[in-house]
């Protein structure tokens, strides 16, 4: 039974890949930004599993997740924040933010759980974004956050093989909160619905659970070649576009 | 070397106090280019226009890009003279060290110079280079492509600013506005000379840095400047959101 620390797993696609390493028998350790949040999720999950709560733009509560935590194989960064961001009237606290969370947070986790996962040969599975990889408009702040943990993912990769493996899952857009969220704030949230379905090439938004079956591979040691790999769970909208 | 003509163009480029930044503010100088030299501190700016000859097609844009004031600050001599075609974001730092050994201080630092000032640069720019229908051009580094270890604040800012270079000329594509990346291999700055003194073994330094780019040696900062200018120049006119690397063939592969 391995160690499994989720960020951001009270909900979404963090919730999903919780319950998948619960199903396979692992300990799923479910962190949302407040332990009732953690504690809610946790009747969503099968098997053993226990709750903690840190609001992951603060190093303090940071630390405190370390040490409450304690020794984990596996560390899945997947807490992150959206926010739609015009580049002309960005403020700093709003790149702060978005780094904050997205960026700076996976990595003090990462060396906050070096010890253990040095120890107990673990994996660290970051989320990433299609948006780490091709540049939209709108969220300049979001694409940087999202490039800068793929640089992230490779840079533990290679300085931490072969005892520890770090990959990146890049999910398209997935049928969550974050994604509903930023449905409902459209004009026509049918119409951005549909858009959002529209662009992969799949021809749909992806199930939470499609991107937890790639974190599992990640972190199984059927994948134990597998090191600084960044898995496109896109749609194929990172393969290409149509004319 | 070609020659170009930059007569009529404004140029702010940061980090310009020396290395690469001073190379690329010397060649668009001796171009006919007004530039807006910036750098941490008045002294350091007033040394690197001493070393550029003077004259009034120097202005003086020292600014702490630490922070976003900074970085607006930085803009400020450019938005006083109305006038911005080109701008080059190439301040940086780098202290390369182990995960274990890289403080929160070092990684906020990294984040700050080389990702977020970037940002508040080119925003503050935005108008003026609306304006002149202009360009942007972000040093990254060929960090921002692959990684090495030992250095991983560093390399996730660069592919950070790979990244944000990407998205940037997507959303300012509408307004004519360009940007676009480059990825250096290592060259020969104060910069890389301070990594080799702080290795501990500097000619062991220089030694392995030049048998990893596949050509055998690293790069001179005037050549990476020459190539600033051809990306910058008509030539290029067609580019947008690419991240151009100018590596000896590091990121290609192995020797
Ligand atoms: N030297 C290399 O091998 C190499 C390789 C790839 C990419 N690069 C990139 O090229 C660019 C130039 O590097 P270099 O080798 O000339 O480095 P350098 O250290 O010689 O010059 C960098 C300049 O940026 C300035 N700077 C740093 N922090 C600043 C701040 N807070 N505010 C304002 N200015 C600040 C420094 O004072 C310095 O003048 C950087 O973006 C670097 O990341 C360098």
């Amino acid at each position: 039974m391995r160690r499994v620390l989720t960020t951001g797993s009270s909900r979404g696609i963090g919730l999903a890949i919780a319950r998948r390493f619960a199903r396979v028998g692992d300990e799923a350790l479910v962190h949302g930004v407040t332990h009732a949040a953690a504690l809610g999720a946790l009747s969503k999950i099968d098997g053993k599993a226990q709750a903690f709560g840190a609001d992951l733009s603060k190093p303090e509560q940071i630390e405190k997740l370390v040490s409450d935590v304690g020794e984990i194989d596996v560390l899945v960064n997947c807490a992150g924040i959206y926010e739609d961001m015009p580049f002309a009237t960005a403020t700093e606290a709003d790149w702060d933010r978005t780094i904050a969370v997205n960026t700076t947070a996976p990595w003090l986790l990462a060396r906050g759980f070096l010890a253990s996962l040095r120890k107990r040969k673990g994996v660290i599975v970051n989320i990433g974004s299609d948006a780490g990889v091709l540049g939209y408009a709108g969220c300049v702040a979001y694409c940087a956050s999202k490039g800068a943990i793929i640089g992230l993912t490779k840079a533990l990769a290679v300085e931490l093989a072969p005892e520890v493996r770090a990959l990146c899952v890049c999910p398209g857009p997935v049928a969550t909160d974050m994604m509903e969220q930023s449905v409902m704030k459209a004009a026509d949230p049918e119409a951005e619905r549909l858009r959002w379905a529209s662009f992969p090439h799949m021809k749909r938004i992806a199930d939470p659970a499609e991107i937890a079956e790639a974190v599992i591979f990640a972190a199984s040691p059927d994948c134990g070649f597998a090191t600084g790999s960044v898995i496109m769970v896109d749609g194929g909208v990172t393969a290409g576009k149509r004319v | 070397m070609i020659s170009f003509d930059y007569s009529d163009k404004a140029v702010l480029v940061t980090g310009a106090g020396r290395g690469l930044g001073l190379a690329i503010a010397r060649a668009f100088h001796e171009a006919g280019a007004i530039v807006f030299v910036n750098d941490r501190t008045a002294e350091m700016v007033a040394s690197a226009m001493a070393k550029l000859g003077g004259g009034d097609r120097l202005i003086a844009a020292p600014a702490d890009l630490a922070t976003a004031a900074g970085a607006r600050k930085a803009v400020a001599p450019a938005l006083a003279q109305g006038a911005l075609d080109i701008l080059v974001n190439n301040a940086a730092v780098n202290i390369e060290r182990g995960i274990e050994e890289t403080s929160d201080d070092l990684w906020a630092i990294h984040l700050a110079v080389n990702l977020k000032a970037p940002f508040f640069t080119v925003q503050a720019a935005l108008p003026l280079l609306a304006k002149s229908q202009g360009l942007v051009i972000n040093v990254a580094s060929e960090l921002g492509l692959h990684a090495i270890p030992n250095n991983v604040a560093y390399v996730a800012a660069k592919h950070g600013l790979v990244t944000m270079s990407k998205a940037m000329a997507i959303e300012l594509a509408p307004q004519g506005v360009r940007v676009n990346a480059i990825c250096p291999g290592t060259m020969d700055t104060e910069l890389m000379a301070d990594c080799a003194r702080d290795s501990g073994d500097p000619e062991n330094y220089y030694r392995s840095f030049r048998a990893y780019h596949p050509l055998g040696r690293i790069a001179s900062p005037d050549e990476i400047a020459q190539f600033v200018l051809c990306l910058a120049s008509p030539a290029a006119a067609f580019m947008t959101g690419s991240a151009v690397a100018i590596d000896g063939g590091s990121t290609a592969g192995r020797v």
